[in-house]
């Protein structure tokens, strides 16, 4: 996609070329675009964000000691003590791209680390399979879908195929999502304890693929959501793992301010004045429009730029008729700031989310809202549509504010940079809302009790 | 007795404690209840009925959650009618429990249930109008773990109490009085049974937790044994 600018609205975008949709090296800027004038509203992304760097190392176990105390070192280490002998079973349906894979990357080693052996497996189909699944999940989450007698046999066939191959010898199997619960068949096999950890909402589930899936999902012996309203009523116990963020990723480190004012340099980012951003996609739920429209309102009475921080634009259709949208909204203030990043732009990301004064995330509907994640650990007052996720991570007025409306967002703005005091207070609690509930961390310690409690190990406590 | 808040009366004489102080900790998992409420009505419903250990998740739990917070966080209940049914003096009234004033569950039940039904009685339209989104009632399983830190001498506790993390100030702090079933916590039990400091163990048994972090009582539990070592000159 090329930028076509309809004001002078600050637009950055990567070039696009067929061969860079079909997958191939992507060639560096100065290659691939004219060296014409351009105006500022025109401005290139840097060079250094146009090719993905190298992933780093993952962190260790102790390197988080900084960051959650020694004391919470010394539980996560007595709790897998007890546990010391069994295995994980992790079992998944792809092993790249997704935030479930991108969270078992850090979790399985996390716990290896910890010496609880975890395996990570993943099932594999063909295209048949990978529609019916596609369709499935959809479904799931509220799209209407008609089940047929194909798409159920085409499920189980490979559902089947994979329980062939694989081996169930750890001591705790967890089925993460629809794709792989047929493996359930399986449990009677060993002594093992099954659990389906479920990552989508399936508060509004097509009811016929439901009822499919249903009887496969009764058989763990516990299910685990990511919000309470996600949940189903089922015959066996229900937990709450709330999604979470690596505080060491490079999404989330800290970052020297030489970095981050680069970044701001770069992308035409004033640092001396106010800085309003939302990271996200360019899609409609997460309502880019509605945080134009917010600025604007807010800008009548406080000075502020907007970044809209993002990407999707240039590889789908959609995305970029919703840039398109916004940029039309965003008119010809040279204030906002659009972002059209590729997605290996994480330190970016970063940079721009240490950068901001205030971090929106003005969605219409949202899974659990890692963004806000990452802003509230960055110490930001944020203001979040009060969808999904999002409640369970800003508790109004205390960990960041909640917004029902354009309008109640613009108020926000206001208020937040006119009141820096309490700004800075509901970032503070928000950073350690994170600390407590939202780190890779916590979420290591969750598996860690589920399989102390499911394996009924007797807490050790001194008389 | 009469407790001196803020500005300890001790007793110096402090003996070398029989038993050491184990400092323990507890983690919890959080599992998804079977009941939600929708409406004040469905709520005050749900409170008599939910099992016990999700009235502990919602008020003595969800301190632990929240210990970060200094104001304005009191119990779930009192937070989401507040927030999603938009009624502050229900609100206000269910936030003013001292979960500290009960030493059992049901009698913690008792005065919600109580607070609920008078506010739905003398303002029975409020009975039905649905919050904008539902009340999901949890429970936790918990496991209690020990820490490193046993305390054989006040000192000793002066130590465990800097180090251990918040979960275990909550669990001996405020969690204890369910375990003991009287109105103390485990420090204070401690230092008078063991230390002889019956006034310190006042003290501390009286900090608010409504109006200080987790991190703040640490703070006040470790100033008031400072002061006893002082006085001591075990340390100075």
């Amino acid at each position: 996609m090329n930028p076509r600018d309809v004001n002078n609205t600050t637009v950055v975008t990567p070039p696009h070329t067929e061969s860079e949709k079909a997958g191939e090296a992507t060639p560096s800027f100065a290659t691939t675009t004219p060296p014409a004038p351009r105006r500022r509203e025109e401005r290139p992304l840097p060079a250094s964000v146009m090719t993905p760097p190298p992933p780093p190392p993952p962190p260790h176990f102790d390197d988080y000691k900084s960051i959650i105390g020694q004391a919470q070192i010394d539980a996560l280490r007595f709790l897998a003590k007890d546990l010391k002998g069994k295995s994980i079973k992790m079992v998944n349906s792809t092993a790249v791209g997704g935030g479930v894979a991108e969270m078992l990357n850090r979790l399985v080693p996390l716990l290896s680390e910890l010496e609880v052996p975890t395996h990570w497996d993943v099932i594999t189909g063909g295209n048949d399979f990978f529609e019916v699944t596609k369709a499935f999940h959809n479904a799931l989450q509220g799209s209407s879908y008609e089940l047929t007698k194909a798409a159920q046999e085409i499920f189980l066939m490979y559902n089947e195929q994979n329980r062939g191959r694989m081996r169930f010898d750890e001591e705790l199997v967890v089925i993460h999502d629809p794709q792989p619960v047929g493996l359930i068949r399986s449990r009677h096999t060993s002594s093992a304890k099954w659990v389906w950890r479920c990552h989508i909402d399936l508060s509004n589930p097509d009811a016929k693929v439901w009822e499919f899936l249903r009887p496969y999902v009764e058989q763990f012996d516990a299910a685990i959501f990511s919000s309470q309203s996600f949940a189903r009523q089922l015959p066996i116990p229900q937990y709450l793992f709330y999604p979470c963020i690596d505080p060491l990723s490079e999404k989330n480190k800290d970052l020297p301010d030489s970095f981050v004012q680069k970044v701001c340099d770069e992308f035409g980012i004033d640092r001396k004045r106010p800085i309003v951003t939302q990271v996200s996609r360019f899609d409609r739920l997460k309502d880019p429009v509605g945080v134009v429209q917010a600025y604007k309102l807010a800008k009548k009475y406080v000075d502020c730029q907007l970044v809209l921080a993002g990407g999707g634009a240039s590889d789908d259709p959609e995305g970029a008729a919703v840039l398109q949208e916004v940029k039309e909204a965003a008119g010809n203030d040279p204030d906002i700031i659009l972002l059209d990043l590729p997605p290996w732009c994480a330190l970016e990301i970063n940079a721009i989310q240490r950068a901001s004064t205030i971090v929106i995330q003005k969605s219409l509907k949202e899974g659990f809202g890692l963004t806000v994640t990452e802003a509230l650990w960055k110490g930001k007052p944020t203001i979040g549509g009060a969808v999904g996720g999002i409640p369970n991570q800003i508790i109004h007025k205390l960990t960041g504010v909640l917004v029902h409306s354009v309008e109640g967002c613009a108020f926000q703005i206001r208020y937040l940079l006119t009141h820096p005091e309490f700004a800075h207070r509901i970032g503070v609690s928000g950073r350690e809302h994170v600390k407590e509930n939202f780190l890779m961390t916590t979420n290591v310690k969750r598996w860690l009790l589920l399989f102390r409690i499911l394996s009924q190990t007797s807490s050790a406590i001194r008389p | 007795m009469v407790a001196v808040h803020n500005s300890p009366v001790l007793n110096p004489l402090v003996r070398k404690p029989s038993k050491p102080f184990y400092f323990n900790t507890s983690e919890h998992l959080l599992r998804i209840g079977r009941q939600k409420a929708s409406t004040l009505a469905e709520l005050l419903e749900a409170l008599r009925t939910c099992p016990d250990d999700s009235i502990f998740q919602h008020t003595f739990r969800t301190l632990q959650d929240h210990h970060f917070i200094r104001q304005g966080f009191s119990n779930d209940f009192a937070h989401w009618i507040l927030s999603a049914c938009n009624e502050p003096i229900l609100a206000e009234q269910l936030a003013s429990v001292d979960v500290r004033e009960f030493t059992a569950i049901e009698g913690l039940r008792g005065r919600m249930v109580e607070i609920v039904d008078e506010f739905l009685e003398k303002n029975p339209r409020s009975a039905s109008h649905a919050g904008h989104e539902p009340f999901y009632f949890c429970a936790s399983d918990i496991v209690v773990l020990p820490t490193a830190f046993v305390a054989n001498s006040l000192s000793g506790f002066l130590d465990g109490i800097n180090q251990v993390s918040v979960h275990s100030i909550h669990h001996h702090f405020i969690e204890a009085r369910l375990r003991l079933h009287r109105m103390s916590n485990d420090f204070s039990q401690w230092l008078e049974e063991e230390v002889g400091l019956p006034a310190a163990g006042d003290s501390i048994e009286h900090i608010d937790i409504y109006t200080n972090t987790m991190e703040g009582v640490r703070r006040q539990i470790a100033g008031t044994v400072e002061q006893v070592l002082k006085q001591n000159g075990e340390r100075a």
